[in-house]
């Protein structure tokens, strides 16, 4: 069994004197995508930020066997991790294009054009939008534009934080059925954190729960979502 | 008439030294929410290094201001490096204390190098009138003020729209954490800024000095400091269109609403004061200013 | 609560006091007397201009400079309330400090209406400080960011031309500055005579407190002194008051949180402007006693170099610390001047010694501090201190009888409290239970 993409060992961070994550460990493999699920203030969207670098953490985060507790954040960028954080974290002063293009910051190669051409395919609105101010558009075609920005750099690892939050049912629909989508013809691996634990567990392999700064179950997605416990508590069943 | 005219050739002749200096501290205040208030000693220390080049070591006039802009650039650049990196970006008051000490130090080098008798400044731009009517002189210094001024906007759009390292400047000055996520390493991007700036702020200098009427001290830019921070809260502290308008603006209010109005001219920087309370008493985002204005 | 008896911790402060103790109250009667003795000392040796020399460099010392500083300890007060109440910087305290000097010297040199002296003076000053300070204030208070660093910056430029427009100079006696007929005569009953013999007469160290009867110039001096000194204890005290009060620590707490802000129902740019208002009208304070010393008000004393160099002083005293502003004053009125008195150092040749040495070393002080040591020499001092001393906070009355239970075996114990709340702390945002500032 080969070494897994990502590699999470005692996972421990928070923020300042708030230690959040408990100390866990749990692991991706390469093309899979990933659900971490729990209730709000569990520590799933901590769990991304220690990935990302954006908060003090301790333990291991290894990519490709490569140690990257120690790393900034623009250097793990570096390494092929790529964060959508919550709340989309566009860039609104810039134009759409200038989104896009920012996202393929780290890339020296010359195929950046095309790949944007690429997104502009599968989201017409932006490439009518493309010169317009990025606050102005709408919470899901930010949503639309987060995910192709990050998506830019065609990074190994994709770490998504609470994309359905604060949009419409149809628009969610599409969301998750484009990341399915994106992983199957890009071998993208996805680490999503969702609190709409019915539409993520959907489109994921596997799934872990976090309570409390802490894993508490984890399994096939199929075996998640036929759970009683879990039914209860996340599927509202 | 004629003495309108007059008044509004000065204004514009300064204005755009404003706008200069203007240009440099929005260049910082949009990526950090600093405002460097040593920007003005970082270009009067500028225009000595081109005084220093020209006729001291012959080098000729316009390639001593790009090799002074150039030095002022590194310099600023390691100073962000030592002096303003290590410190949490959002806590302002450790850095307003640090840019207030690099203001004494800057000064207090140049006066002890140089001194403070006023000396003559290499003429950048050719002298003589395009025109006169009546006691309206259009010199062309003005001219080549305003032409400067905007060449240097030009110039700084393409650099900021076009260029990689642009783009990263604007996406910092944005949103500081998306900017991570994507890969931009922040601190040579703000030291990059800060370069930028400091090269401009020495052109303004520059500029400004080479007035044949006027000549460089180390106290040369103390006034023209609290001018372009007007300008700029004017303009928009973020914005540098706006720099532009506010300098040009302010330069007009010094030379040409100051003399009709009860302020006294030996108190036109009164006038720039005013213009700062206004703007913060109804527009505090300023004229094209994007930054959301807290109220407390 | 630690139970940790001082007596067991062998690497832990020598004396710990509980506050309210009667071994407290002796400790910080010490400290007063301490304190005043300095203080006579000070005013008795220090009556001429006295000089240290050192590698061949003449440096002054000397009464009416340390009057000076008192002048601008008070300034630096100000700065201490601004800092503190609003989070904000001014760099414009030069000029409420030149306005409160032109005022006194206006009022005591031409006695419009009636004979004024400076501390009736004071009666004029503080309120139109006060007044001025609240009207730049409030637009720039009223928002988040450095807006009150730009609008000061400004005042602090146009404070020499202001008063040299020819419209006030017969008020102001324009560039030449206005001279003040005023002599501080010390009162007759003041056994200062007795005092100075008294003190020549202690073996070795008499004779650095001159020779003989004091002239009346220097009784006057002393009187001065004295005088100042009291009214800067007035304004620390009243300082500290406002820090205390329910406004000053709701103020407080709120000043750096956004969100404790909104919800705290208070009109916070009230109250911001409010603090610079009592801060310029300190600043005003500062001047007038600045003009009592040296009996000129002269535009160039009042430039932006002396706002920056208020900074200084209150950064290198200590942020938020009223201490701070005495050490803040100590250092403005010496360093500058002994900075250029240096004529002569080993290794540098003398060409690099002379210009504007004293903003060299105050701009080189201000970087090293904010990176060496941000919370001002009194954090330093305080640090040291705490090596020796602690001051313990008193018990509620239940756990007071069982310590006095627990007292037959050692000292009683101590919770580990920071020597810091001992003395008032402006720039503490928590106001726990049993954190109670005292002065």
């Amino acid at each position: 069994m080969s070494e897994p993409l990502l590699s999470v060992s005692n996972l421990e961070g928070g923020y300042g004197q708030i230690q959040v994550l408990r100390g866990f460990d749990f692991e991706v493999a390469e093309g899979e995508i990933v659900v971490i699920l729990g209730a709000n203030g569990a520590g799933k969207t901590t769990t991304l930020r220690a990935i990302s670098g954006m908060i003090e953490r301790s333990g291991s985060v290894k990519l490709n066997g490569e140690e990257l507790i120690t790393t900034r954040p623009a250097d793990i960028v570096h390494k092929g991790v790529a964060h959508v954080p919550q709340g989309r974290g566009t860039l609104p002063e810039l134009s759409v294009e200038d989104n896009l293009r920012v996202g393929a910051y780290i890339r020296k190669d010359n195929e950046v054009d095309s790949d944007m051409e690429q997104w502009f395919e599968v989201y017409p609105v932006l490439r009518e939008r493309r010169n317009q101010r990025a606050g102005s558009l709408s919470g899901g075609e930010q949503q639309m534009l987060a995910v192709s920005r990050a998506l830019m750099s065609r990074p190994k690892l994709l770490l998504l934080d609470e994309p359905s939050l604060g949009l419409a049912p149809l628009i969610v629909q599409d969301l998750f059925a484009r990341f399915a989508q994106i992983n199957k013809e890009t071998g993208t691996t996805m680490l999503v954190v969702e609190q709409n634990a019915q539409l993520a567990l959907g489109i994921a392999d596997r799934g872990y729960v976090l309570e409390s700064g802490d894993i508490s179950f984890d399994g096939q997605a199929d075996d998640l979502m036929s759970d009683d416990k879990i039914r209860k508590a996340y599927l509202g069943v | 008439m004629e003495l309108l005219l007059a008044r509004i050739f000065d204004g514009l002749s300064n204005g755009s030294t404003y706008a200069m200096i203007a240009l440099a501290l929005v260049l910082i205040f949009k990526a950090t929410t600093l405002i460097n208030f040593a920007q003005g000693e970082f270009a009067m220390f500028g225009g000595f290094i081109v005084l220093v080049l020209t006729f001291e070591q012959g080098i000729p006039m316009w390639i001593s201001v790009v090799l002074a802009m150039f030095l002022t650039a590194v310099a600023a650049a390691g100073i962000e490096r030592t002096l303003i990196r290590p410190f949490d970006p959002s806590d302002h008051l450790p850095l307003v204390i640090i840019t207030l000490g690099l203001f004494l130090l800057v000064n207090a080098i140049a006066g002890i190098i140089w001194r403070f008798d006023p000396r003559a400044f290499p003429e950048l731009f050719p002298s003589g009138n395009v025109f006169t009517i009546g006691n309206a002189t259009l010199r062309w210094y003005t001219v080549f003020t305003v032409i400067t001024l905007l060449v240097t906007v030009a110039l700084l759009t393409l650099l900021l729209n076009k260029t990689k390292v642009g783009l990263a400047f604007r996406a910092v000055s944005s949103n500081l954490e998306s900017s991570q996520l994507v890969g931009i390493r922040v601190g040579p991007t703000l030291q990059f800024g800060w370069a930028i700036a400091a090269a401009v702020g020495t052109l303004g200098c520059a500029v400004f000095v080479a007035d044949p009427f006027r000549q460089i001290q180390p106290n040369v830019m103390l006034t023209v400091l609290i001018y372009a921070s007007a300008a700029a809260a004017l303009g928009g502290l973020d914005s540098l269109g706006g720099a532009i308008v506010g300098g040009i603006s302010i330069g007009m209010v010094q030379s040409v609403v100051v003399p009709y109005s009860p302020i006294p001219n030996e108190l036109a920087l009164a006038a720039a004061v005013i213009v700062l309370m206004v703007v913060l008493l109804f527009k505090p985002s300023g004229l094209f200013g994007t930054a959301a204005v807290e109220r407390v | 609560m630690a139970n940790a008896s001082a007596t067991d911790a062998p690497s832990g402060p020598r004396w710990v006091f509980i506050k309210g103790s009667s071994q407290y109250r002796t400790y910080k009667l010490i400290g007063i007397a301490v304190l005043v003795l300095l203080l006579f000392i000070t005013a008795f040796a220090y009556n001429d201009t006295a000089s240290i020399t050192l590698l061949d460099n003449d440096y002054k010392l000397g009464l009416t400079r340390i009057t000076k500083a008192i002048a601008f300890m008070v300034a630096i007060l100000g700065l201490q309330v601004v800092v503190g109440f609003t989070g904000q910087l001014s760099l414009g305290q030069g000029f409420f400090f030149g306005l409160g000097a032109y005022i006194s010297a206006y009022l005591v040199q031409d006695k419009p209406l009636f004979g004024w002296n400076y501390f009736t003076a004071l009666l004029v000053v503080v309120p139109v400080c006060f007044l001025v300070g609240m009207a730049f204030g409030l637009p720039a208070l009223r928002i988040k960011g450095l807006y009150l660093a730009l609008v000061t910056l400004g005042l602090a430029a146009i404070f020499p031309s202001l008063v040299q427009l020819e419209s006030v100079a017969k008020y102001t006696n324009g560039a030449g500055g206005k001279i003040v007929d005023y002599d501080f005569k010390a009162p007759e009953w003041l056994p200062l005579d007795g005092i100075a013999n008294f003190l020549q007469g202690i073996p070795l160290i008499g004779q650095y407190f001159g020779d003989g009867d004091l002239s009346s110039k220097e009784e006057g001096r002393i009187w001065l002194f004295f005088l100042m000194v009291i009214l800067c204890w007035i304004c620390v005290k009243l300082v500290s008051n406002l820090i205390q009060s329910r406004p000053g620590r709701a103020l407080r707490a709120v000043r750096d949180n956004e969100t404790s802000a909104a919800v705290s129902g208070m009109n916070l740019s009230y109250h911001k402007t409010m603090s610079f208002g009592v801060a310029s009208a300190l600043g005003g304070v500062g001047g007038v006693i600045y003009v009592a010393e040296l009996g000129i008000a002269a535009p160039l004393d009042f430039t932006q170099l002396i706002s920056i160099f208020f900074i200084v002083g209150l950064v290198v005293g200590g942020v938020g610390t009223l201490s701070g502003a005495i050490i803040g004053g100590l250092v403005i009125a010496f360093l500058p001047d002994w900075a250029s008195s240096t004529q002569n150092l080993p290794v540098i040749p003398e060409r690099w010694l002379q210009g504007p040495t004293g903003p060299l070393v105050m701009g080189f002080l201000l970087i090293l501090l904010t990176f060496v040591l941000p919370g001002g020499i009194i954090a330093g001092v305080r640090r040291w201190r705490a090596r020796f001393v602690q001051v313990v906070p008193e018990p509620p009355a239940k756990l007071a009888a069982q310590m006095a239970a627990l007292a037959e075996g050692g000292a009683p114990a101590a919770e580990a409290d920071d020597a810091a709340t001992s003395e008032t702390d402006v720039t503490a945002t928590t106001v726990a239970a049993g954190d109670e500032p005292s002065s």
